[in-house]
């Protein structure tokens, strides 16, 4: 693995053989595949030994620079998922790869965007923001090194600049989460992830509580972010028409029987040339493709395997290309 | 506009009216008081159970101007007010207490600490966790003879009383504060590439910190009944060694000047926490 490589040596460019060499490149391999998700399962322990499966026998491999949405059903384990790849949670078998290494505790690889309590309270919107760069930099003691205030001034630079970018007011940096609506808060929590500049973002029903117009917005700011940097982003919805509309990969997590023992499966792998599909855009094409994907999510038994250790028929990759379009 | 009867849970009184009926009850008490005083007097002019105002104001007069009865102290005749007050029975009263109260709210600081650990990190929680929960059911007044045997009756045993009677209790609160901080910010501080300590000390401390005050504000008069109990029994000098001694002379003239301080002085410790409170943590008050 990479981690057990020596840094100097791959840094001064000096050459490699045998075990080196073949785990730089499995290092590049991986770094290309900014997230590989391998035979995942996750089942916990409901009493006398009875377990109920949530997330069974999931592969993914993601590639870096993906947009891609997690689909389906309150409690298919999308959100589970999600935690495995922050390192919240372990899975019961299988692995889980984040920037070429192993996800085992939750560290600052990935930034995270959840739908509540996003920004830390006792916080202005300034110090929201400063607090991952000056913390990565600085732990206690380092902030009586002289350097600091010189960093400091150059991170607040850039947390104004941020505040710009999310279409926000200079005035609001001295104000306190409290003092925000719900979509400024993600605005700044949005912010917030993007001044560690990961190349992983995960966002778990980032937009769910906000209203339709603020949602819309935040959907378009969340798009152009995308555009601009190219990071690779998770996001976790339950909304077709937002799934569509930001993701350029559309993944749906569904259950194939309501029997504890069976664990939601990925039922729908589909990717989107440039995602940005929406109703005034595509017309037709997307209301059959929404129809379609609800049909999967909703664990329509007609078009999935009936026993759950079987392959499922919708695990396809179907190709549809989209341009960017209005928000639905 | 309707008139709503004051019984209706929609009526509301005006500010001004608002504070006229919160004065209500302390006029009816003094009112009462003064009855049963002036009743009394005039059955018996010594009375001493319920003192006229002449005598609370002597009694007041002699307990901030005059040494205590122990004392060698013997004030000049031309000694200033201030050097008076400076060895007064109350200034000296008061000072003891006030030692013992506030020794006792330092050392509970590193309980606080230990608690945001018990929350915060899974094997604090399962070494300290249990031990405190049984703890806190042991009645801290019934390990006075212990503490009295362990630490002699000077001021360390009271102050052990107050801390161990207080501590259990105040772990308990600050746990379940701390368990109740949102996953999401413990998650997202970590990647912000905080570590253990940022998140324990400026993340999660800084938020339960508002509520760590009010639960210390909750907390002050279980430490002053604590302290209490501990110079009630044993003890030369203090507020309730002062109380139980003039309760041996029947000196209500002097006691209830003193129940009366010790309230102003617990109202006041309360009013500047909740101020600094207010202060420090604009956020909480929202």
């Amino acid at each position: 693995m990479v981690s057990g490589l020596r840094a100097s040596e791959m840094a001064a460019g000096l050459p490699l053989f045998g075990e080196q060499a073949r785990a730089v490149a499995e290092a590049r391999v991986q770094a290309a595949k900014s997230i590989s998700i391998e035979d995942v399962s996750v089942s916990y322990a409901v009493g006398r030994g009875a377990r109920r499966s949530v997330l069974e026998n999931i592969t993914l491999e993601i590639e870096e620079g993906e947009f891609v949405v997690l689909l389906g059903e309150t409690g298919c384990g999308k959100s589970t998922l999600l935690r495995m790849l922050l390192g919240q949670e372990r899975p019961t078998a299988g692995q889980i790869s984040v920037a070429g290494s192993r996800v085992e505790r939750v560290d600052a690889r990935s930034g995270y965007v959840p739908q509540r309590y996003s920004l830390f309270p006792d916080r202005t919107v300034l110090d929201n923001l400063m607090m991952g760069p000056l913390t990565s930099k600085f732990h206690i003691l380092g902030r009586l090194r002289p350097s600091f205030w010189e960093t400091r001034r150059a991170v607040k630079a850039e947390a104004f600049r941020q505040l710009a970018h999310m279409g926000l007011q200079a005035s609001d940096a001295g104000k306190y989460p409290y003092q925000l609506s719900g979509g400024m808060q993600q605005r700044v929590a949005i912010a917030q992830a993007l001044m560690m500049k990961n190349r992983v973002l995960l966002m778990d029903e980032a937009f769910s509580a906000l209203d339709p117009s603020t949602r819309s917005s935040l959907q378009r700011l969340l798009r152009s972010v995308w555009s601009e940097a190219r990071p690779t982003v998770v996001f976790v919805t339950h909304n077709t028409a937002e799934a569509l509309f930001l993701g350029t990969r559309l993944i749906v997590l569904a259950r194939e029987s309501k029997d504890d023992a069976c664990g939601s499966r990925v039922t729908l792998d589909m990717k989107l040339a440039e995602g940005g599909m929406t109703l005034r855009s595509h017309g037709q094409q997307f209301l059959d493709l929404v129809e379609h994907v609800e049909a999967v999510s909703n664990s329509d038994r007609r078009t999935i395997s009936d026993h759950c250790g079987g392959k499922s028929s919708l695990v396809e990759p179907v190709r549809v290309s989209a341009v960017d379009g209005e928000t639905p | 506009m309707t008139n709503l009867s004051p019984f209706d849970i929609q009526a509301r009184p005006n500010r001004l009216l608002a504070q006229a009926i919160s004065c209500v009850l302390f006029v009816v008490c003094i009112g009462l008081y003064m009855h049963t005083s002036v009743a009394r007097h005039r059955e018996n002019a010594e009375d001493r159970v319920v003192p006229s105002g002449h005598q609370l104001v002597a009694g007041i007069r002699s307990a901030v101007l005059e040494p205590a009865e122990e004392d060698d102290y013997i004030p000049a005749d031309n000694a200033s007010t201030w050097e008076r007050l400076r060895h007064s029975m109350i200034w000296k009263d008061t000072a003891s207490s006030g030692g013992r109260f506030f020794i006792s709210l330092a050392l509970l600081i590193p309980f606080v600490v230990l608690a945001v650990h018990i929350g915060l990190f899974p094997w604090f929680g399962a070494g300290f966790l249990r031990f405190f929960l049984f703890f806190d059911k042991i009645v801290a007044l019934s390990l006075l003879p212990i503490l009295f045997i362990a630490f002699g009756i000077d001021q360390w045993s009271k102050i052990a009383l107050i801390v161990i009677g207080v501590a259990p209790t105040m772990i308990l609160d600050v746990t379940q504060m701390v368990k109740a901080v949102p996953q999401e910010q413990i998650v997202k501080a970590f990647t912000l590439d905080a570590n253990n300590f940022d998140v324990a000390y400026r993340v999660v401390f800084r938020q339960v910190l508002p509520q760590v005050i009010n639960s210390l504000r909750l907390n002050l008069k279980p430490m002053m009944l604590f302290l209490f109990a501990g110079e009630m029994i044993a003890a030369s000098d203090g507020l309730a060694y002062r109380i139980a001694i003039m309760r041996r002379h029947m000196g209500m003239d002097v006691i209830l000047p003193y129940v009366l301080w010790v309230a102003l002085l617990l109202f006041l410790i309360d009013f500047s926490l909740r101020m600094i409170n207010r202060r420090l943590h604009p956020w909480f008050q929202a």
